[in-house]
């Protein structure tokens, strides 16, 4: 539905109002001997960053036993990528870890994280409070209380929600933001992308039956539901990914 | 010519490409034709719910359901279902009461995906339907399900015996239980004690002791799980294994559709299908707009569905296209894809 060209333009966005921004997304949950490190580029006047989980786990590790050599052997072992591995919310726990450092690091910073799609995010969402169930104590504990704290303060984290304009799509919304409401305090809104409306409301007579009652339900869905929505962004006629962000980054205002 | 059914029919692609849609829609096609269907979907967002009109009560369960009189069998992924039934099949009661299980087999504990393989292999040997069609999780998350066939296979074996003989050299407990002291000594080894100290000083003592438990009791199944790791094989089997990538026209990423089909390289056979779904072309071809913000209207719809089918073609031999459907009733998608289905079977 469009969930990484739209934060790839948040981004955007962000930067052209003078804020320093930075588009992060996760790689592979899966820990093998042949990942690469993660990386942190600028394209186009874009800052992306992909999280490699190794890094991150063995950056953890090492500040806490000050120690890198050890840290990168720990990481490395059998025992602690099968761990890694069996146990996929551990890997989500260490990437939110690595994002709350990097606001530390860089209180000025937004970084706008391209979440996984609908269940995964409750999943990853859920993964913090789950492992303060497990470890009831010590250090990991002490630094998942302070990580729920951040992720659970509204005047630190915001999540949205992307939908397209059809029924399906809208249900699969709702039923995330409800399930991320009963997670976490902070704000979830939805914002509805590709709505094809405004581009035929003018000429509803003039284009095929099929596409006429596309637009009229896409209608009907946002006016039956128009208190839940925070933004709105119409169907781009652009063909390019560039393009499409161009378009989106106009329409994008009302997130912030 | 369009795809014969076999015993195992998975769906996967990106997020909001209507997988779900089109997974159970397949179903219902092949139990219209006689054929004793269950559908399984391991996607949390769990949309089969409502497609099937199925109560919450009904998640982890197996359910008969009806659609225009045709019925079929509907499962909804639930980890902490599954691990309920390899506890009895198994008769291991500890695995479905241990905490640290009880909290990863939560519905987004994060097991989903590996307790999936040991469900679907599970309904699979009950020997009680010709075709398990599976709805599998979006995008990457379609891949740690496939790789969750490696995990379970490196969980149980080295990281098992290495933590074991850390244990079995530490108090012989649980050890000797298991495998005897004799086995376990041989495994001894000070790098993993040295590991389990290490990593004493970041979680705590009594989470390695917490998660130790666990993982005896973990091993205890052991059989349910590795018995996940023979799905591979059939999966891979032409005779036995339908796989279908979804994309969608509205997505318009090629892109997205060839590097899910190169990170499954390992897992997909050749006899692959590419489904392209929410097609405009029907819809468009005969309009002949006049006014100009309409003609660019028309230009972008179809430019963009032609320059993705272009793309799609020089990676995928057999494509399938299906329609945009723009009815707000699921049941009329449903049907409307059912019939999709039979064009492609005749």
């Amino acid at each position: 539905m469009g969930k990484t060209t739209l934060s790839k333009s948040f981004v955007r966005l962000l930067v052209s109002q003078g804020h320093e921004a930075v588009y992060l997304t996760f790689k592979t949950q899966s820990m093998s001997d042949n990942q690469t490190f993660g990386s942190d580029i600028s394209k186009n006047g874009l800052r992306e960053i992909a999280l490699d989980l190794e890094e991150c786990a063995r950056g953890y590790i090492e500040k806490r036993i000050s120690s890198r050599l050890i840290a990168s052997w720990i990481v490395k072992t059998a025992f602690f990528r099968a761990l890694v591995n069996m146990v996929p919310g551990f890997s989500y726990m260490i990437y939110l870890g690595k994002i709350l450092e990097m606001g530390k690091e860089n209180s000025q910073l937004v970084v706008v994280l391209d979440a996984p799609a609908s269940g995964h995010a409750l999943t990853m969402v859920e993964s913090t409070s789950n492992f303060q169930q497990i470890f009831e104590s010590g250090v990991v504990f002490d630094d998942t209380v302070k990580m729920l704290g951040k992720l659970n303060d509204p005047a630190y984290t915001k999540i949205h929600v992307v939908s397209l304009p059809s029924m399906m799509s809208w249900q699969e919304a709702t039923e995330l933001k409800s399930g991320l409401n009963q997670r976490t305090p902070v704000s979830v809104d939805i914002v509805i992308n590709n709505y094809l409306y405004p581009l035929l409301e003018h000429d509803l007579d003039e284009i095929p039956p099929q596409l006429k009652e596309k637009a009229l339900n896409e209608k009907r869905l946002i006016d039956e539901n128009v208190t839940d929505v925070q933004c709105i962004l119409p169907h781009s006629l652009k063909n390019s990914p560039e393009g499409i962000e161009a378009d989106l980054v106009g329409s994008l205002s009302n997130l912030i | 010519m369009g795809p014969t059914s076999k015993p195992f029919e998975i769906f996967c692609g990106t997020g909001g490409v209507g997988k779900t849609t089109l997974a159970t829609s397949r179903a219902l096609f092949l139990a219209a034709s006689g054929k004793r269907v269950l559908l399984i979907t391991i996607d949390p967002a769990r949309r089969l719910k409502d497609l099937l009109g199925l109560k919450e009560d009904a998640v982890g369960e197996v359910r008969q359901v009806e659609i225009d009189g045709v019925r079929l069998s509907a499962l909804l992924m639930s980890p902490e279902k599954t691990i309920e039934r390899m506890a009895a099949s198994g008769n291991t009661p500890d695995l479905a009461s241990n905490r640290i299980v009880q909290i990863l087999s939560k519905p987004y504990g994060g097991m989903n995906e590996i307790l999936s393989l040991v469900e679907v292999q599970m309904q699979f040997e009950s020997g009680n339907y010709d075709t398990i069609v599976l709805d599998t999780p979006p995008g990457a998350h379609f891949l740690d399900f496939l790789e969750g066939i490696g995990k379970i296979r490196s969980f149980f074996d080295k990281s098992f015996v290495e933590i074991f003989a850390h244990i079995g050299e530490k108090s012989g407990k649980a050890g000797k239980r298991l495998f005897g002291l004799g086995i376990i000594n041989k495994f001894v080894s000070a790098g993993v004690k040295k590991l389990l100290s290490y990593l004493q000083n970041v979680t705590g003592a009594k989470f390695i002791e917490d998660f130790v438990e666990a993982v005896q009791i973990i091993y205890q199944s052991k059989d349910s799980f590795l018995k996940g790791i023979s799905l591979q094989e059939k999966l891979g089997e032409k005779s036995l294994c339908n796989w279908f990538l979804v994309t969608s026209v509205e997505q318009g990423r090629a892109q997205e559709a060839v590097e899910l089909k190169g990170h499954a390289s390992h897992y997909i056979h050749e006899d692959h299908y590419l489904l392209l779904n929410k097609c405009l072309e029907n819809i468009v071809k005969d309009w002949s707009p006049v006014k100009t913000n309409l003609i660019d209207v028309k230009t972008t719809l179809e430019e963009k569905e032609s320059g993705l089918k272009k793309k799609l073609k020089e990676s995928f031999t057999n494509i399938l296209e299906f329609p945009e459907v723009v009815s707000l009733s699921p049941a009329e998608h449903l049907h409307i894809l059912t019939e999709k289905w039979k064009t492609y079977a005749s």
